[in-house]
């Protein structure tokens, strides 16, 4: 009834000005009562006190009556609500040590909380940028055998889909995002491109802002039709629409521009949205790896018809994934396929990393919580006197707890804005600490993130205040009014209290398991040799383009294999040699894929063993090296020989193995001169020759830092398969000297031999290590970090507690110091209960933290640590034992310090 | 307001408040009166208490449906007299419409079979 409503605003409103008279009205109406009731009693026959007393027996408090009608008519809450809010703001003025340890607490918490959501709120939570984002899914493959299973379907097994399904608009299929040499538009230069199928436009939805998207067949090995992204279009073609029918190449590919998307638009591939793309392309029909069933290299995304549900969906999906199975048991047996919002596919990858970090900081918060709850604890019940006394004068025990509340929200407010502070110094860390993630640019304190903190402070506010608030609003007015101040709380109070500090302990232990585990992988990262010495290198990449004529050619009766022309390796030879003959250039060499980025893998037969059926033959990782890399990387030789210059296309193809290799396969023969036969997926046939191992060398760290995988060699001079590959140019003097003027004569001499190749990825090989290892590094600093503040604020629980403790027992130590107890008993006695508490803590935090050891090695980044490694675990220990111990020193130091008379007096 | 135990004869707010309409309606009075009316009335069954009656009161008034105004009482004191306004006695009119339908509906229930 908003008529009613606004004539009680009024009511209120005019209150507030006649306030006097109103306060003077209900006096005057209340004591009317009163007299009219003593008349009463004077009448039915009782003596004039005794009918005064009587009435005002049955009237009950005055004062509270008089409080619940002025609550009609003024706005009391708000009133009261200020009056409360200066008074806490007095008494918690008299205690600043105590609102000192309270309010850093919460700003620990809270500004823990309020980082990682930025982060949360900048990464995650958005929607995805298209018209339709609610329909669109990602239809993932699963193995049930392979629970790792994550590889893609092959283009003509999508097409089997779009033909037997009803459930979906369109599916189309989205590769990966890569650093493509464009050439032919102003200065030669990598740029991102994306492989898409033609309708991957009008399965988001978004149309070009200028011309049209490129047709299904419009795709070639020679040339094709790509559409451009805005920025591009700015930068390349200054914004004019002359652009649509220009060319330019991309890997050597005469590209010719059909649009241009709008401004804004956002590209994703698996597990990864909004990566910025400057060109979309359509697959290469020709090109095997878009043709074969076996090849697998796209995410598959679909928009559901309206109306159509996920489960509807699957259950299609389903039918179609076991006809599959029977049409192809080669490629499909046991494939299912897992039809997941296509948020969520590119999301999830996000939230693994941000998620565990999340309770981590919930961690801190609560523990943060605990103490503040226990302080406030401590606080009520010496205060308990002032509680009773405002009850016994008339205050209700609603008051007395909106009182208290009022206090615990100044107190969160004041440790919440904090933290927001503590966050907002933070955002350029988590910016490098979320690197990796989308849009980590653009993380910031915003509205939404201000409102969490608000939220989150007012939260705590209740979730500490509460206990003691209601604590405080059922004193036993009597008994604290006769009491005095007698120190007998050692009851169910004190253990409450000790159980508090116990679980404060036991949640800072697991924090630190975790962060230990990662802090102990991250060592492993850092100071594990890399197997190669990556001083003085300077690396770049050298891309010769796949499609050209000049640099690939078909195999023979080879089904659509490719392998490098003479030219290709020449081209390569003359470069290297080049290089190498710079000044101040060691050495110079060349591998497809720069450790610790990986290998290409192959699989083998092992010639004069029996052949193996195609499922159990043994797969490995191979890389194409120029014969300088071994001497320039510095990787020792342990037996037979190096790639040399001898071994070139017509002489017997040769190979290098790392010892795991060695090892694993040739346990007990002598690997050189052993014979593999080689087999590039997705071929079905063997190299026609066999290579011949020539070689033992030193492992290197390939594929990641952690472990050692079996891998060889071969020769780019020989036979490569690859045209791509990474330099590695190795100075005899401090290579960040000459990094800019070798890169100029680099460049200068690959123009030489082909002017249209870009050089890119110019970087140090100790800044590509750098790099490699900084993502996990920002991410353990953080975990770290918070492990640290949840240490921190566990200590000052375990410290508040004894310190406590203490202060209760002052009058019984002194009693027993006068009766003479050695200062070294009290100390001890304090230090017990110390070593008590953290230590139960510590054992409750190692069980949990074994407990769900699977859980941590699942959602932490542990690398080659096992989750329950017992070093970690003792070390951890060691420091929260040691860091509580210092806690307890304290108060104990003051326990022995007790001057027995001063005691015994206290109070 | 501190929730009080439900004992017999306590008023539940909005009975309370139907009450004092009901009293009201006989013509204008103070709170003193009212309670003491309810009490008679009731043969002492019903018992208004003062921490209770004043609050109502008040909420009464600022919601437009009692009136007041200060004059004299039968024994020549001042005191706050409340009347019915035209709002109150619609009010009044609606509840006691709902709890005539709620008496009698919980005496069929209550009645024996």
């Amino acid at each position: 009834m908003p008529s009613e409503w606004l004539n009680e605003v009024w009511v209120r409103v005019k209150a507030l000005v006649m306030r006097k008279r109103l306060e003077r009205d209900l006096e005057e109406e209340l004591q009317f009562h009163l007299a009219m009731r003593e008349e009463k009693n004077r009448a039915l026959g009782l003596a004039g006190k005794d009918a005064q007393a009587a009435a005002r027996r049955r009237f009950g408090n005055v004062a509270l009556v008089k409080e619940d009608c002025r609550e009609n008519w003024t706005f009391t809450w708000m009133e009261t609500i200020w009056q409360d809010v200066r008074y806490a703001a007095r008494t918690l003025a008299r205690s600043p040590g105590f609102v000192a340890v309270v309010v850093f607490s919460l700003m620990l918490g809270i500004g823990a909380n309020t980082a990682i959501f930025s982060v949360l709120n900048t990464v995650m939570l958005r929607a995805l940028p298209y018209p339709y984002a609610d329909r669109l899914v990602a239809v993932c493959p699963t193995s049930k055998e392979d629970p790792k299973y994550d590889d893609m379907p092959p283009l003509a097994e999508i097409a089997d889909w779009k033909k037997q399904n009803q459930v979906f608009d369109d599916i189309a299929a989205v590769g990966g995002i890569w650093n493509a040499p464009m050439t032919g538009a102003g200065e030669p230069g990598p740029i991102p491109v994306q492989t898409v199928t033609a309708d991957f436009f009008a399965v988001v939805g978004v149309q070009p802002a200028l011309g049209r998207v490129f047709r299904a067949d419009e795709g070639h090995k020679l040339f094709q039709t790509v559409v451009i992204s805005n920025t591009l279009w700015k930068k390349r073609f200054n914004g004019e629409p002359s652009v649509l029918g220009k060319t330019f190449r991309i890997e050597g590919v005469v590209s010719t521009v059909v649009g241009v998307m709008p401004a804004g638009f956002e590209s994703f591939e698996q597990w990864y949205q909004a990566k910025s793309v400057d060109v979309w392309q359509p697959p290469d029909p020709e090109r095997s790896m878009y043709v074969k069933r076996t090849d697998r290299w796209s995410l598959p995304v679909a928009r559901l018809k309206p109306g159509v549900t996920l489960a509807q969906a699957q259950a299609e999906m389903d039918v179609i994934a076991r006809g599959l199975e029977q049409a192809y048991p080669e490629s499909n047996k046991g494939i299912g396929e897992k039809v997941v919002p296509l948020y969520d596919a590119l999301y999830q990858s996000a939230g693994n990393k941000l998620y565990p970090l999340l309770g981590a900081v919930g961690f801190v918060l609560l523990i943060g919580c605990v103490n503040v709850a226990n302080l406030m604890q401590s606080r009520t019940e010496s205060r308990r006197k002032e509680y009773s006394v405002r009850a016994s004068l008339g205050a209700g025990r609603r008051r007395l707890m909106q009182q208290l509340l009022v206090e615990s929200g100044l107190l969160a407010l004041i440790g919440g804005a904090l933290g927001v502070l503590l966050s907002i110094l933070a955002t350029h860390i988590l910016r490098a600490f979320a690197q990796d993630l989308p849009h980590a640019d653009s993380i910031r304190v915003d509205g939404r993130v201000l409102l969490f903190a608000v939220g989150l402070s007012v939260l705590t506010a209740v979730l500490f205040g509460l206990a003691p608030a209601i604590r405080a609003a059922r004193p036993d007015l009597n008994d604290v009014l006769r009491e005095g101040e007698s120190r007998t709380s050692t009851g169910t109070r004190g253990r409450a209290r000790h159980l508090l500090v116990i679980s404060e302990v036991a949640m800072a232990m697991l924090l630190l398991v975790g962060a230990g585990l990662m802090v102990n992988s991250l060592l492993h990262l850092l100071l594990v040799y890399p197997g190669f010495d990556p001083s003085n290198i300077l690396t770049m990449t050298v891309n010769l383009p796949e499609g050209n004529a000049k640099y690939t050619e078909k195999v023979p009766g080879r089904d659509g294999m490719t392998k490098s022309t003479p030219q290709a390796i020449a081209f390569h030879k003359q470069l290297l040699e080049r290089i190498a003959a710079m000044p101040g250039v060691e050495s110079a060499g060349m591998i497809t894929i720069l450790p610790p980025f990986g290998a290409v893998s192959v699989s083998f037969s092992i010639v004069g063993q029996p052949t193996l059926s195609l499922e159990d033959r043994p797969h490995l990782g191979f890389n194409e090296v120029s014969p300088g890399f071994f001497r320039t990387m510095r990787i020792p030789l342990k037996k037979g020989r190096y790639l040399d210059e001898r071994d070139t296309e017509s002489a017997p193809w040769a190979i290098v193995i790392n010892e795991s290799m060695a090892n694993r396969y040739f346990p007990k023969e002598d690997p050189i001169g052993q014979q593999l036969l080689l087999r590039y997926e997705p071929d079905r046939v063997d190299e026609e020759r066999p290579r011949q191992i020539v070689g033992i060398v030193a492992d290197v760290k390939h594929v990641g830092i952690g472990g050692m995988h079996a891998l060889f060699y071969e020769s780019y001079l020989q036979y490569p398969a690859h045209l791509y590959g990474t330099l590695v140019i190795r100075t005899a003097s401090d290579v960040r000297a000459r990094e800019a003027d070798l890169t100029a004569s680099v460049k200068q001499a690959v123009r030489e031999l082909d002017p249209d190749q870009p050089v890119t990825d110019i970087r140090t090989m100790n800044a590509v290590l750098r790099k490699y290892r900084s993502s996990y590094q920002y991410y353990v600093i953080v975990l770290a970090v918070f492990a640290g503040m949840a240490v921190l604020l566990a200590t000052i629980g375990v410290y508040g507690v004894l310190s406590y403790f203490v202060n209760q027992r002052t009058r019984e130590m002194g009693i027993r110091l006068a009766l003479g107890a050695q200062r070294g008993d009290v100390l001890q006695m304090v230090a017990r209960l110390g070593l008590k508490l953290s230590m139960t803590g510590v054992v409750i935090g190692v069980a949990l933290a074994l407990g769900l050891n699977r859980f941590i090695a699942q959602h932490f980044w542990i690398y080659h640590v096992k989750p329950t490694d017992p070093l970690t675990y003792g070390a951890v220990t060691l420091v929260l034992v040691g860091i509580a111990l210092l806690a307890c020193y304290v108060p104990a130091r003051r326990a022995t310090n007790v001057d027995p008379m001063t005691a015994l007096r206290h109070d | 307001m501190s929730p009080k135990k439900s004992e017999t004869g306590d008023l539940l707010r909005d009975t309370l408040d139907m009450l004092i309409l009901k009293t009201l309606s006989r013509g204008e009075t103070h709170g003193y009166g009212i309670a003491e009316y309810i009490e008679e009335t009731s043969e002492e069954v019903l018992r208004v208490e003062e921490g209770a009656l004043y609050p109502a009161l008040h909420r009464l008034q600022v919601r437009g449906l009692l009136a007041a105004e200060w004059g004299t009482s039968e024994n020549n004191r001042r005191a706050k007299f409340y009347r019915l306004t035209a709002a109150g006695r619609k009010q009044l009119a609606e509840e006691t419409a709902h709890w005539g339908r709620m008496t009698s509906a919980i005496a069929r229930i209550l009645e024996p079979a």
